[in-house]
């Protein structure tokens, strides 16, 4: 690397700023030779970087809301149930829905025995609701699936 | 190139479905994408569009990503890059079609410089420059990125990236010097 050039030194600093560290690596030695050289020349440069450096940080962009986060989340792969650990999965999602219905099927006959059948349609909702409940996450998941 | 990637493990972690990596990446990107995306455009709520389809399309990308020439950083920069330019070119389409102009609300130089107002200048003089221009001074000033990594987000030489960069400021400089120490 040769000697740098007060002209190439003004040029980095007008191109990069007052930071040298942000200089391309490959001329900051010669760069910082130069400074050891030149120090006063070199200070009134990087100064006047600096000024306009220190305007333009002063702006500060809007940070990302906790919306913007939530939305992008909502959006991200999910971990995929393989092997051994989704057969137990789904055979625990359907004893549990089985048992659900088959709650919600005693209770409509006990409720519909008992009052004749006035409640029949509000249990059989009930025990849909919970079905719904189960099946929304993976119903999401596929269609997050399908748009990717 | 590939070893020396930050993201990569992350990157990989996010395509098995790890939530602890999605969070992870999201927390290290989204504040830098929206500094890229806002200062590009000057809108925090179109900002944040542009920050959100970067995200989908890195979710996406994590399950075939392999590391190679270029950082997972890098492809990012070039993706929200390529949404806000997008955005500006139907901006400007709009434009020619007879909208009013948008008009500099800056205050008058003589007058005390509040943190907003300094801010509101800034984007201003950021937004009057060439989109090339504007493109060079954020990648290389606000996100930080080498003058090697800045010129491949944006496919120019090295050479071509400074004389943007140059250009830029200049122009930053004449736009905003009643502003800077005498």
């Amino acid at each position: 690397m040769g000697e740098m050039t007060p002209e190439r030194f003004e040029e980095l600093a007008e191109a990069y700023g007052g930071e040298t560290a942000r200089w391309p690596q490959a001329e900051r030695e010669a760069a910082a030779a130069l400074m050891a050289g030149r120090p006063g020349f070199a200070q009134a440069v990087l100064a006047r970087a600096d000024a306009l450096d220190e305007v333009l940080d002063a702006w500060r962009p809007a940070p990302a809301s906790a919306a913007l986060l939530e939305r992008v989340l909502a959006e991200a792969p999910r971990r995929r149930t393989t092997g051994l650990a989704a057969w137990i999965w789904r055979g625990a999602v359907g004893a549990g829905l089985a048992g659900a219905c088959a709650a919600g099927l005693l209770m409509g006959v006990s409720l519909s025995t008992a009052s004749g059948g006035g409640h029949t349609t509000d249990t059989l909702s009930a025990a849909m609701g919970a079905y719904d409940g189960d099946t929304t996450a993976p119903l999401n998941t596929s269609a997050i699936g399908a748009a990717a | 190139m590939a070893a020396s990637d930050p993201d990569e493990s992350l990157v990989r972690r996010v395509a098995s479905g790890d939530p602890a990596a999605v969070r992870a990446l999201a927390a290290r990107k989204l504040p830098r994408l929206m500094s890229l995306a806002h200062r590009m455009l000057g809108e925090a709520a179109e900002a944040e569009d542009v920050v959100q389809e970067t995200m989908i399309r890195a979710w996406r990308q994590a399950p075939s990503w392999t590391p190679g020439a270029a950082r997972f950083d890098t492809w990012l920069h070039r993706v929200a890059l390529n949404l806000c330019y997008d955005r500006l070119r139907r901006r400007r389409e709009v434009a020619l079609e007879g909208a009013p102009e948008q008009t500099d609300d800056g205050p008058a130089p003589d007058r005390g410089l509040e943190a907003a107002d300094v801010g509101r200048r800034v984007s201003a003089a950021l937004q009057a420059l060439p989109d090339r221009q504007r493109e060079a001074v954020t990648l290389c000033h606000y996100q930080d990125l080498t003058n090697i990594e800045a010129a491949a987000v944006m496919g120019v030489s090295v050479e071509a990236l400074e004389s943007l960069l140059s250009r830029g400021r200049r122009a930053l400089r004449a736009a905003l010097s009643d502003m800077m120490e005498p």
